[in-house]
């Protein structure tokens, strides 16, 4: 389990040429699947500025790594667009606010997104419905 | 506790996809003939500057209507604005300023605002009015259920006399007594023989 704002700035490096292709800037959440689509670059030198999560081998305490140049390359356009989840506020879908999003904690082996911690409590990832330029929303707690 | 909200609290609360994205906000509630139900509501554009949108979002639409927010399922349930509308007349403002008078022919005040069940039913459940002298020896305002046979004609509102008894202070309060209101008229004699029962003959 990791934290996103412990993944943020981290280095990719690839496993096979030992390449460093850049740092991260932020994760991409698909709220369909409540996972990581893919990681989105800062600082990069080979125009990759989104890696899939496919593509990533492993996320660890000091680097992100991925297999090779050409596995972080393909798909570019396949990623689906950019919505930032951090600092961004909660709504249920029955229009409740609950607060900001503060960190995210995922699986860093499947890329699950676990928990969605907001100074009003902590969110399952599986109730996360969707992440908009407005707000996160997240299925009502069964009750 | 049902939640309730007031239709004036509604305008300007922002409406939002279950995406995220925020797309309009309310401008105004529109309400079915007998003011039973609200059927939609008109649109504005979000921001200072923008104004009213062609768009409005019939009641069908909504996903829930929150403190915080109206929830859509998508931009798509928006229509054209002539369809939520209709052609009858119960907008807004022909209830907002109408006299209130029980069953039995007593002016009990005016209407002041439209109180709203929120969630997903969309119901009327009464109306914030402005009391008579009648009802109170100071002017005031108060929340008086609606009855299920609620009568609007444009002109006047009549609820059933014995509203007067559940009649609140405030929002909180009313929702109890919209409760208690429900619960005395689908019994209406409490005193039927089926209570009676080991009691002394």
């Amino acid at each position: 389990m990791m934290m996103f704002t412990q993944v943020q700035g981290l280095p990719v490096i690839t496993a096979d040429e030992a390449e460093p292709l850049g740092r991260v800037e932020s994760l991409t959440i698909d709220a369909h699947t409540s996972g990581i689509a893919c990681l989105r670059l800062s600082g990069a030198p080979r125009h990759i500025t989104a890696i899939a999560w496919h593509a990533v081998e492993a996320v660890g305490r000091d680097a992100v790594i991925v297999r090779s140049r050409a596995a972080a390359d393909p798909g570019q356009d396949s990623l689906p667009a950019h919505q930032e989840a951090l600092g961004r506020r909660v709504l249920t879908e029955h229009g409740a606010a609950h607060g900001t999003v503060r960190d995210i904690a995922f699986d860093n082996t499947t890329g699950h997104i676990h928990t969605l911690y907001t100074a009003l409590g902590d969110i399952s990832g599986d109730r996360l419905l969707g992440i908009g330029s407005y707000a996160v929303v997240v299925r009502a707690e069964a009750s | 506790m049902i939640p309730l909200v007031l239709a004036s609290e509604l305008t300007k609360r922002v409406v939002v996809t279950l995406g995220g994205e925020a797309v309009a906000q309310i401008r105004d509630t529109v309400f079915d003939a007998r003011a039973g139900r609200v059927t939609g509501f008109t649109l504005s554009g979000r921001g200072l500057l923008a104004g009213p949108l062609k768009e409005s979002l019939p009641f069908s639409g909504v996903h829930a209507i929150g403190p915080s927010a109206v929830m859509i399922p998508g931009e798509t349930v928006l229509e054209k604005r002539d369809v939520a509308m209709g052609a009858d007349g119960a907008g807004h403002g022909e209830v907002i300023g109408a006299p209130v008078l029980t069953d039995q022919g007593t002016e009990i005040g005016t209407v002041l605002d439209v109180v709203i069940e929120t969630g997903v039913s969309g119901r009327v459940v009464g109306f914030e009015i402005s009391t008579d002298e009648n009802t109170d020896r100071h002017r005031r305002k108060a929340f008086i259920p609606r009855g299920e046979t609620l009568a609007v004609s444009g002109r006047a509102l009549v609820v059933p006399a014995h509203a007067r008894h559940f009649i609140a202070d405030d929002l909180p309060s009313f929702s109890a007594q919209v409760e208690a209101f429900r619960a005395h008229t689908a019994q209406p004699y409490p005193q039927s023989p089926s209570t009676g029962t080991g009691g002394p003959a």
